[in-house]
């Protein structure tokens, strides 16, 4: 996206006062509103369609195999398909390097264990329909919601068969299923990405398309088990651009960007589980 | 602390239009003849009268008519089109529309006009630095650039309509040129209701260009372009006296006969933005959450309905929240409340 010099200065002039002066005058710490839904494609098992008010979309699938754990070097495997970008290209491959890592990192693995020599692997495929500012939060905050409706089939065979040559059985009925918080017995939380903008002394939340092309820099920062976690790095934000504002990072701003991080992003988990309760059992789409 | 200060995520709506009519209903109201609109979706049979001619957004097949796009029937005489509720900006002569340059090339630049086509904009039909009445000249198409390059924005007028719907424009007013001093934004273009003037000055001395193809600048009212008096013009001179020094500007020195000569110095294709206080750029922000709001509800954007809005908004102190669904559609109540009060509706 090109913006003209004039524009660019507006942008950048209001950008660095402080407070930060954003174009929709959102605070540093809003993101833009969302609208989700989760558990809508019949033949996974669990999935979340989100939308942003910019016209960004994103559909998650979480579906389910059993392998032997022996012979399976990781039980996670994401995949990200973004329109109009081939999936060999530097983004698309950023993107699934980060999302791999940060789930990799962080993610109770124990609750993908079914007997002493089988596991669930999930395949986590990731569709971004529409995108205009840089997807990661959007297909991070998707697959939050996938994973959290994730429900795996109850296992009915022997769980110890160490000694005894078993294929694992499952109960027919749909109804004994168990999410993965379930599972691991505890509140499950998958990890989540944060982009945040630096521009001046400050960090913006999820920047929008018009604010990514006047940033000094950029941040990832992830956010797992209430605080914030590695991976965390710093990237370009804005596409095709000629970078003119891009400069480096102060080691302030990634101090910052962390307890800014440990202060807000609960409020995100926690309006992402608010919005699973409301939709349990609402099977519709639109 | 709230979490909703942080973000709102909700459920999908299901669509507030109301419910489509039918096709038997329809056929009712045609053979009634009545001159009233309906909607269609592509495909749908709009009549299998031979009567009708088929117009835009129509096609002919077994000697019926089937609309071949989601809107609105219009019947005009025998003429049956149907009007697109979504799509591309049509461009018709004397539309103000704002643009951005895609293009630099021979004696002419591509605009981005969010038409299917880019428009045309020739290097004659814009005002030269010195003045309408000097002729273009070689060195002016050597240094296009200097004057328009790709991504800058400006406004203009539609002067003419080529046969493959493509548009060419022309900027040869001052009230038409290079935009500085604010921000833009899109909306759906059928949301700009066309009226005389595009050009606004809202309270809180913000200015408003809501071009007919749905692309909207918000800036700060300039203090030079409205204002219509001699310490003005005086001050241009001084200024283009300043910018010419050094650099190319025929006809700056020499007597001038008319305001645009004046005003048509190197002044006018400045990328420098004037300073722009504080309280301005948040009551942009302001009429830029407002004008997305009424985007948000389908509502059509004039000047009046900005203004409502935008005292609508004032009921939220911090404007940031207006982002939200909830605060969007109160905004877009408040306005059709305030329109059926005023007896507009």
């Amino acid at each position: 996206m090109l913006l003209s010099p004039a524009e660019r200065q507006y942008l950048y002039d209001s950008l660095v006062q402080n407070p930060p002066i954003r174009p929709d005058a959102r605070n540093v710490f809003q993101c833009r509103p969302l609208e989700a839904t989760t558990t809508f494609l019949p033949s996974s098992n669990g999935s979340a369609r989100l939308r942003m008010t910019d016209g960004a979309e994103c559909i998650v699938s979480v579906k389910s195999k059993v392998v032997k754990t022996a012979d399976t070097p990781n039980l996670l495997e994401v995949d990200v398909d973004v329109q109009g970008y081939r999936d060999d290209s530097n983004f698309v491959a950023t993107l699934k390097y980060n999302l791999s890592s940060l789930l990799h990192k962080n993610f109770p693995f124990e609750a993908l264990k079914l007997t002493s020599r089988y596991s669930y692997k999930l395949f986590i495929d990731c569709i971004v329909m529409s995108n205009t500012s840089y997807p990661l939060t959007i297909i991070s905050m998707a697959i939050y919601l996938a994973l959290k409706t994730t429900k795996l089939p109850k296992l009915v065979s022997e769980v110890d068969d160490v000694n005894v040559e078993e294929q694992p059985t499952f109960s027919d009925d749909w109804e004994d299923a168990k999410t993965l918080g379930e599972a691991t017995g505890s509140d499950f939380q998958p990890p989540v990405f944060i982009t945040l903008g630096v521009i001046g002394s400050s960090l913006l939340f999820d920047p929008s398309l018009e604010e990514e092309q006047v940033l000094e820099n950029g941040l990832i920062v992830s956010f797992y088990d209430g605080k914030a976690q590695t991976p965390l790095q710093n990237i370009n934000l804005a596409l095709n651009s000629n970078k003119n504002n891009y400069k480096g990072l102060k080691s302030t701003h990634i101090v910052s960007a962390i307890s800014m991080v440990n202060k807000y992003c609960g409020m995100i988990i926690h309006a992402l589980d608010t919005l699973i309760d409301q939709d349990e059992g609402d099977g519709q789409v639109f | 602390m709230d979490v909703s200060d942080v973000i709102s995520i909700s459920k999908p709506s299901i669509a507030r239009t109301n419910v489509i009519d039918s096709d038997v209903e329809m056929s009712d109201t045609e053979t009634n003849g009545a001159e009233q609109t309906s909607i269609v979706t592509p495909g749908e049979l709009v009549t299998d009268d031979p009567v009708w001619m088929k117009g835009h957004g129509t096609y002919f097949l077994n000697d019926n008519i089937y609309s071949s796009v989601a809107g609105n029937v219009s019947r005009v005489n025998r003429l049956l089109s149907v009007i697109p509720l979504r799509g591309k900006y049509q461009p018709e002569t004397g539309d103000h529309v704002v643009g951005r340059i895609t293009e630099v090339g021979n004696k002419r630049w591509k605009v981005d006009i969010g038409a299917k086509q880019d428009a045309i904009l020739m290097l004659g039909s814009v005002n030269l630095p010195g003045g309408v009445l000097r002729r273009k000249s070689e060195s002016d198409e050597l240094q296009m650039r200097n004057f328009l390059k790709e991504g800058d924005l400006l406004n203009a007028e539609v002067q003419s309509v080529f046969s493959n719907g493509s548009a060419s424009l022309h900027t040869r007013s001052l009230k038409y040129g290079k935009l500085r001093n604010g921000i833009f934004l899109t909306v759906p273009s059928r949301l700009v209701v066309k009226s005389k003037n595009h050009t606004h000055k809202l309270s809180g001395d913000v200015s408003v260009i809501l071009g007919i193809n749905g692309f909207i600048w918000l800036s700060k009212t300039s203090t030079s372009n409205f204002t219509n008096n001699e310490s003005n013009i005086a001050g241009n001179r001084v200024q283009s006296a300043i910018d010419g020094q050094g650099s190319y500007n025929p006809g700056v020195g020499s007597v001038s006969i008319t305001r645009l000569e004046e005003e048509s110095s190197w002044e006018i294709y400045s990328d420098k933005n004037e300073f722009i206080p504080t309280t301005v750029r948040d009551t942009i922000t302001r009429y830029y959450n407002v004008i997305r709001a009424l985007s948000y509800g389908e509502l059509g954007i004039t000047d009046q309905r900005i203004t409502m809005g935008y005292q609508a908004s004032l009921q939220y102190a911090n404007v940031g929240k207006l982002v939200d669904k909830d605060a969007m559609e109160q905004i877009c109540d408040d306005v059709i409340t305030n329109e059926k009060m005023r007896g507009n509706l």
